[in-house]
């Protein structure tokens, strides 16, 4: 398997709505088997440009290539055949409510794989335990469920293909401090155990410190920054240096030693 | 990328190791990935696999974490060596194998036998029952609270929800009483023309529709409209904790959501059942004069002199009682909906089938009970 290959490109983006110029501009890609995050303020279009990347919302102008195949100039099979490939966990969850955790699991695997039917409850019980659940949470419906165990099992249908690349919109958003902790060491382990390249837009520090190999940066329309967490600290910019000055000024040693993948 | 991924299938070949007599080895070569997985099955259960072996991965192209499972899952439990994996198949292998160490079966889905069933939903119909009639009652305490002090009632939100209920629907309940008038004058006429009775129709048409066909049909449209449109949207505002939140700024939901939705429906219906006695009765004058030879000053004459007024009021007196029943439905159903997406849909369609049922429940009472008072 290559394994230097470039997965994710995007290639100057240009977003508008109305008027109003969201991306103006942006260039990156994410190099395969890497962790890498998207920050950037409200309003600087990381959930739209999440969007645009696993083909939700089309681009003003610009071109997106994911594993290989441009997003928006591709037929609907060729979409098809890469939507099977990467897998999404939105914010909430987004687990269909009339379905247990475990045919959540099921849904892409049934409709997408040929699982012989004695491998079906295996596969799903290792795609729960992959997410950090045990057999228990199979049988609940997702409104029986705490914020952390539906993020869970989202990314746990998100797994249930074997993707190459996983998408996470604000994984710890909403979970307290220890979860959040226990949910980047989840994410982290999926890079380096199963050799997934994870990308996902967050606000939390401490993911971004601790277990993150790059960060993008998104600031008036375009990349302000792009790099490891100490290439971003040394940036001079005014908001990058706003938005990490909150953990500077608890002091120095909270920013953890950080190693690629 | 994309045509570098056109694999080779997965193979499992067992043979007999030459150097070490006792151990088979059970070579694995291709693309062993989810996407294989039949394949790889049906592989593995050609084997007779032995107690004692080695897996050798040299051949490997790779491995996917589906596929280890299912590799695993037809291996002995002891006695397995592991040789020639490339670096992150082997991590692959093992997490899998680590990752399911002491992780019980998923339980079994059990499914509901009859009398389950039938006994599950009864409780859950009794207990629906109870919870429309305490939501009935405080309502009901609710509405006259409102006429003592009327500054409690929220006009704005109630002229709002008047507009929604009637004015909005003047146009569907004219179309469907008028087709209705129609359709009853037809079809008594087609009976009446053999006797030569043709006028008789007019007095048939004239109290079928004013005493029950308007204020059925009417309030079977608005159960349809309007109940379904208040669960769906007091549920969905549960949903977004928007109800929570009214509760917190110290207002009452039943206040602010509900009370205005049921006066709003109480006085809508009898105004909309009325609006529904004329066109039907415009409907059957249509029909009347090219069907009967019944001319509109004929039917006019004769509606005048057989329709007693008293069949209009005891139609029209029946819209409220409608309206509170479908009210109390829509607005408790909405309230105390189940808080995922589904929930909504399934108390909306709860919604529509209780309050056409009690709808038609009601009017059978109130036939007996008018027809004890002589009216």
């Amino acid at each position: 398997m290559a394994g230097d290959d470039d997965v994710i490109e995007v290639d100057a983006v240009v977003t508008r709505f109305g008027d109003q110029t969201v991306h103006d501009g942006v260039s990156f890609s994410v190099k395969r088997g890497t962790l890498v995050a998207l920050i950037g303020g409200s309003g600087t279009g990381k959930s739209v440009l999440l969007r645009e990347i696993i083909g939700l919302q089309r681009p003003t102008g610009g071109r997106i290539r994911l594993l290989g195949t441009d997003v928006w100039s591709s037929s609907s099979r060729q979409l098809d055949a890469v939507r099977r490939r990467f897998g999404m966990m939105f914010q909430d969850g987004a687990l269909f409510s009339s379905l247990t955790v475990a045919q959540n699991v099921a849904v892409p695997l049934i409709e997408h794989a040929r699982v012989p039917p004695p491998l079906l409850d295996p596969l799903i019980r290792l795609r729960l335990a992959q997410a950090g659940l045990g057999p228990e949470a199979a049988e609940k419906m997702p409104s029986e469920l705490s914020g952390g165990m539906r993020k869970r099992a989202a990314i746990a249908r998100a797994l249930a293909l074997e993707p190459e690349v996983l998408f996470l919109d604000e994984p710890t958003s909403g979970l307290d401090p220890a979860t959040a902790r226990a949910f980047d060491a989840l994410v982290r382990s999926l890079v380096d155990d199963l050799g997934i390249t994870v990308f996902l837009v967050t606000h939390d520090l401490d993911t971004l410190l601790t277990v993150v190999d790059r960060l993008i940066v998104l600031g008036r329309g375009t990349v302000l920054a792009d790099g490891s967490v100490k290439e971003i600290l040394a940036v001079d910019d005014p908001w990058i240096r706003s938005y990490f000055s909150v953990r500077t000024t608890v002091g120095p040693s909270a920013v953890a030693p950080l190693e690629s993948g | 990328m994309n045509d570098a991924h056109r694999e080779s299938p997965p193979r499992a070949r067992l043979e007999r190791a030459t150097d070490a007599p006792g151990v088979d080895v059970l070579r694995l070569s291709g693309s062993w990935r989810l996407a294989f997985l039949a394949e790889i099955d049906t592989e593995l259960r050609a084997l007779a696999l032995p107690a004692q072996l080695t897996i050798d991965g040299s051949e490997l192209d790779e491995i996917d974490s589906a596929a280890a499972l299912a590799l695993l899952s037809r291996l002995p439990a002891a006695g397995v060596e592991w040789t020639g994996f490339a670096q992150n198949d082997a991590r692959i292998v093992e997490q899998v194998r680590h990752r399911l160490e002491g992780v019980p079966e998923l339980p079994r889905h059990r499914a509901r036998g009859l009398f389950e069933t039938i006994g599950r939903d009864a409780e859950i119909l009794l207990r629906v029952a109870l919870g429309h009639l305490s939501f009935l009652g405080a309502a009901t305490v609710g509405i006259g609270a409102s006429l003592l002090n009327p500054r409690r009632v929220r006009l704005r939100e109630l002229s709002a929800q008047f507009e929604q209920v009637c004015l909005n629907a003047i146009p569907v309940v004219s179309l469907v009483t008028l087709l209705i008038g129609v359709v009853v004058t037809y079809l008594l006429g087609l009976q009446a023309k053999q006797y030569g009775a043709n006028i008789f129709v007019v007095d048939g048409v004239g109290i079928g529709a004013t005493r029950e066909f308007a204020p059925i049909i009417v309030a079977i449209i608005v159960a349809g409209r309007s109940g379904a449109a208040f669960t769906a949207q007091l549920g969905s505002m549960r949903l977004t904790e928007e109800t929570d939140a009214i509760r917190t700024l110290g207002l009452s939901p039943l206040d602010v959501l509900v009370l205005p939705r049921v006066i709003a429906l109480m006085v809508a219906l009898p105004l909309l059942v009325f609006i529904g006695d004329v066109m039907s009765l415009a409907g059957g004058l249509l029909i009347a004069g090219p069907m009967l030879d019944i001319t509109p000053t004929t039917f006019l004459e004769r509606l005048r002199d057989a329709l007693d007024i008293s069949h209009v009021y005891v139609g029209l007196s029946k819209a409220p009682v409608f309206a509170l029943a479908i009210a109390v439905i829509g607005c408790h159903m909405g309230m105390t909906v189940g808080r995922d997406t589904r929930a909504v849909g399934m108390a909306t369609t709860s919604t529509v089938v209780q309050s056409i049922v009690s709808v038609i429940l009601l009017d059978a009472a109130f036939a007996v009970f008018y027809q004890e008072l002589g009216i």
